[in-house]
């Protein structure tokens, strides 16, 4: 069976994220100067729900961290402390370590001890700063002390003591919420003094181990303000009885020493050596004076439980409302996925029973044929709708990028500033997972090589801070990612000297600007003098090119001298379904992704012209471009149809780079389900993936641009060889 | 005879409903409870604890906390509870029932 704790040890770990999440954004507000009163509460309260739920799992190091962090916050939001560029800057360093935290917790491993440290020094600087600040007026009413009976203490001022009732109900430890923690909280607020109020409890044997009995009465010594009480029982104040009583007149001291009915008491009061009668006269009885408060002690006088205070009403209402509101449920991406599964079941099914009712000879009008069009729309509806589950904005990954700046920006001593748009463009989960490492490594290039020094864009009279803009978009059923940058743009002269001297291209060869620029994509290229920690040796855009390439997506660039580069990737939105165009080749039906197509057309005799025995190159408007022939590429034939008596499908691969598909007809175009290859055989060179089609029988996924990679290499070969001009890109 | 009976190390809402039943199941016979182990401690635990003390008491048999580790003291004391209160002397303190 599942462990119960491991279950909601990973629910707490997941809203870590969304806290973590919720936290960064909160500071880029304050930091951009967007901030409402309300974000400054909500960075507040997601710092120290990740420390209350981190207490529960006993994980110190992220407790001790949270709570100086949220010390600060407190700070901040009570108006003792202002939230300046450098506190800010503190603070956003604070939400990277805690997030190393929360991941070492999760994943176990370590997290960079001495950065932790200094973050904590920095905070007691922070903290001391704010405790020198002009102090908030006292909340408590300066009443006169009490006659005392001893008269020791008369003149010492007299702290206020905060009089708190607690009695949790069985669904506080139902939710994993611990009344030790709590108090444990609340005893950092100042001395405390514990009475366990065990009056309620039943005997052994009509016990309910999951019930709960147990009232607390708290002394609570402390300069806090009551919603700093408060926000220790935040999380909990439905699932108790909370009473919290503000300190009336200073110095009373507590007198109430709970008896329970069957014949036991409990006191927290460490036992006074000069009262040896405590035990028999308790509500006379006095703290110690060597470790309790300076507190004279009296007979208990009563003190009304005060109502709820309006900000406790307030958070309860919100509370409310906010359950109302937020119709969300967890689920397990493994059911989900299972639904995705089973409805491309569907809609492959669908698709048979359509074949089969037209194999039949059913008459397109009749009853039967109406209906099954109605299924088919409903099932693309409910494969939208099943889809639109999985979908996820891409907040998500966007709200990584501003520590990466942040890192990146350290280490090259550049000042950037990065500006995201598109946050809630949605994309399938599954696609989302995979563009985060492309855009890493796509806006640590931007930083490392885009931008200049800040010498260089001051003398370019440019500001001092470089830009980096991170936008999301919908574009023709795919999402576009755009990285750009304000630096000084490609340098092509030099990106072409370089992919000289590595040998990728001949020396006269003639590129076009775009065609300059897609070398970078090339393995091993790399235009920085020096190789840099944060880009490396230039495999990196070779690397984001191949995983964008993998998802069935598109990368280009476009950059101007001084002004900067714009990256943009093109993907699909899901990877579950696809559009493609089905063709037959050597009696083999495939389907070749649509986005991938640019046009169809027949060739013509006079416009192939034959490079050698196996490649021939299409002349189309004014530039060639490489003939592939799919059946013979697949291996299903040796010999090689004649170009006019195929159908050319002009197809264009990542960087632009194109070629023309031979194949032997065109079938129609359709919506497919995506079945992995790699996952129910094996990978097969050439071929993305497989599909079922209507009558059953599996077509294979053209991979496109493998097989334009490889028409591209040959015909580099021969084009080499025959020392031809570079193949216009367009 | 004095029966025995061992803490687990995580005394949390989970373990409370073994917890109250080992008691149960030890009831009327002097016990010696050792908290060795313990290194947490929940307030359903400590309800058990508290009720089994109090059965003890009221059946006039002794029950012992031994071995209890510093944590355990430290969490029992914020939840205003000390080791005593969880035991019972049968010859010292006597039955409790009518207390």
């Amino acid at each position: 069976m599942e462990d119960p704790m491991a279950a909601i040890r990973e629910t707490f770990f997941q809203e870590c994220e969304e806290q973590l999440a919720e936290l960064e954004a909160g500071l880029i507000a304050m930091e951009n100067g967007t901030a409402e009163v309300e974000t400054v509460n909500a960075v507040f309260r997601a710092v120290h729900s990740m420390k209350g739920g981190a207490g529960i799992f006993s994980l110190d190091a992220l407790v001790r961290f949270a709570h100086v962090f949220e010390t600060a916050l407190d700070k901040v939001r009570s108006g003792d402390l202002a939230a300046t560029p450098p506190v800010l800057a503190v603070f956003l360093r604070a939400a990277d370590v805690l997030a190393d935290l929360v991941r070492a917790a999760r994943e176990g491993g370590s997290v960079d001890e001495t950065r932790t440290a200094a973050l904590v020094e920095e905070f007691n600087h922070i903290n001391d700063a704010g405790a020198n600040a002009p102090p908030v007026p006292p909340a408590p009413a300066a009443a006169p002390p009490p006659e005392t009976t001893d008269g020791l203490f008369e003149d010492a001022p007299q702290p206020p003591v905060w009089k708190i009732v607690f009695t949790p109900r069985p669904e506080l430890y139902a939710k994993a919420n611990e009344t030790a923690l709590l108090l444990r909280e609340l005893s950092r607020l100042g001395e405390m003094r514990v009475t366990l109020d065990a009056a309620h409890l039943p005997d052994l044997n009509v016990l309910d181990p999951e019930g709960a009995y147990l009232t607390w009465h708290i002394e609570l010594v402390s300069d806090c303000d009551e919603s700093a009480i408060q926000h220790v029982f935040e999380f909990v104040e439905d699932d108790c009885t909370l009473e919290i009583t503000p300190p009336v007149a200073p110095g009373f001291a507590p007198g109430t020493v709970i008896t329970g009915d069957n014949g036991f008491k409990f006191e927290f009061f460490p036992p006074a050596e000069d009262e040896p009668e405590a035990e028999a006269a308790p509500e006379a009885r006095a703290p110690d004076p060597t470790t309790e408060a300076p507190v004279p002690a009296v007979k208990e006088i009563p003190v009304p439980a005060a109502p709820k205070s309006p900000a406790v009403e307030a958070m309860a209402a919100k509370a409310e409302t906010a359950a109302a509101v937020s119709a969300t449920i967890r689920v397990d991406l493994d059911r989900v996925d299972r639904m995705i599964d089973l409805v491309g079941e569907l809609v492959i099914n669908e698709a048979m029973l359509s074949q089969r009712v037209m194999e039949a000879g059913i008459n397109r009008a009749s009853g039967v044929a109406m209906a099954l069009e109605e299924l088919e729309h409903l099932t693309r509806e409910i494969q939208d709708s099943v889809m639109a589950i999985r979908a996820q904005p891409v907040r998500s990954v966007f709200q990584r990028m501003p520590r990466l700046v942040r890192e990146v920006a350290a280490q090259t001593g550049k000042q950037v500033r990065l500006i995201t748009e598109g946050e809630g463009t949605e994309v399938d989960k599954t696609v989302i997972e995979r563009i985060a490492d492309p855009l890493t490594h796509m806006i640590r290039n931007a930083i490392d090589h885009g931008l200049e020094s800040t010498e260089k864009r001051l003398e370019a009279g440019k500001p001092a801070e470089g830009t980096v803009k991170l936008t999301a978009l919908h574009r023709s059923g795919r999402i576009v990612l755009e990285v750009s940058d304000d630096g000084g743009g490609i340098n092509r002269a030099r990106v072409k000297q370089k992919a000289i001297e590595n040998g990728l291209i001949a020396p006269d060869a003639q590129l076009s600007e775009e065609e300059i620029d897609n070398l970078i994509f090339l393995p091993g290229f790399s235009t920085a003098a020096k190789v840099s920690d944060i880009s490396g040796r230039g495999v990196g855009m070779d690397v984001v090119k191949q995983s964008v390439t993998a998802l069935g997506g598109r990368i280009s660039i476009a950059s101007r001298p001084g002004r900067g580069s714009t990256f943009t990737l093109s993907l699909p939105l899901t990877l579950a379904v696809l559009d493609g165009m089905v063709i037959s080749a050597h009696g083999h039906t495939l389907i070749i992704p649509l986005g991938a197509i640019v046009e169809t057309l027949k060739p013509r005799a006079q416009d192939v012209f034959p490079l050698d025995r196996e490649i021939n190159v299409l002349a189309l408007r004014g530039g060639y471009v490489p003939m592939v022939d799919v059946a013979a590429s697949l291996g299903y034939c040796d010999q090689f149809v004649e170009p006019e008596q195929s159908v050319a499908l002009l197809v264009e691969g990542e960087g632009g780079v194109r070629a023309v598909l031979l194949v032997d007809a065109i079938h129609g175009q359709r919506q497919v389900v995506i079945k992995s290859l790699e996952a129910n055989y094996r990978a097969v060179p050439g071929i993305a993936a497989a599909t079922v089609m209507g009558d059953g029988r599996v077509a294979l996924i053209l991979d496109v641009d493998a097989v334009v990679r490889n028409a591209r290499s040959e015909a580099g070969r021969v084009e080499a060889r025959a020392d031809l001009p570079a193949l216009e890109a367009n | 005879m004095t029966d025995g009976l061992e803490l687990p190390p995580v005394l949390d809402l989970i373990a409370a409903p073994g917890l109250l039943e080992a008691f149960v199941g030890r009831r009327g016979h002097e016990l010696a409870v050792n908290a060795a182990a313990v290194q947490r401690l929940g307030a359903q635990c400590l309800q058990v604890l508290l009720a089994a003390r109090a059965a003890w008491a009221a059946d006039g048999q002794t029950l012992r906390i031994e071995n209890i580790p510093d944590d355990f003291s430290m969490t029992l004391e914020l939840m205003g509870v000390t080791s005593a209160d969880l035991a019972h002397n049968a010859f010292t303190d006597g039955k409790e029932l009518a207390a």
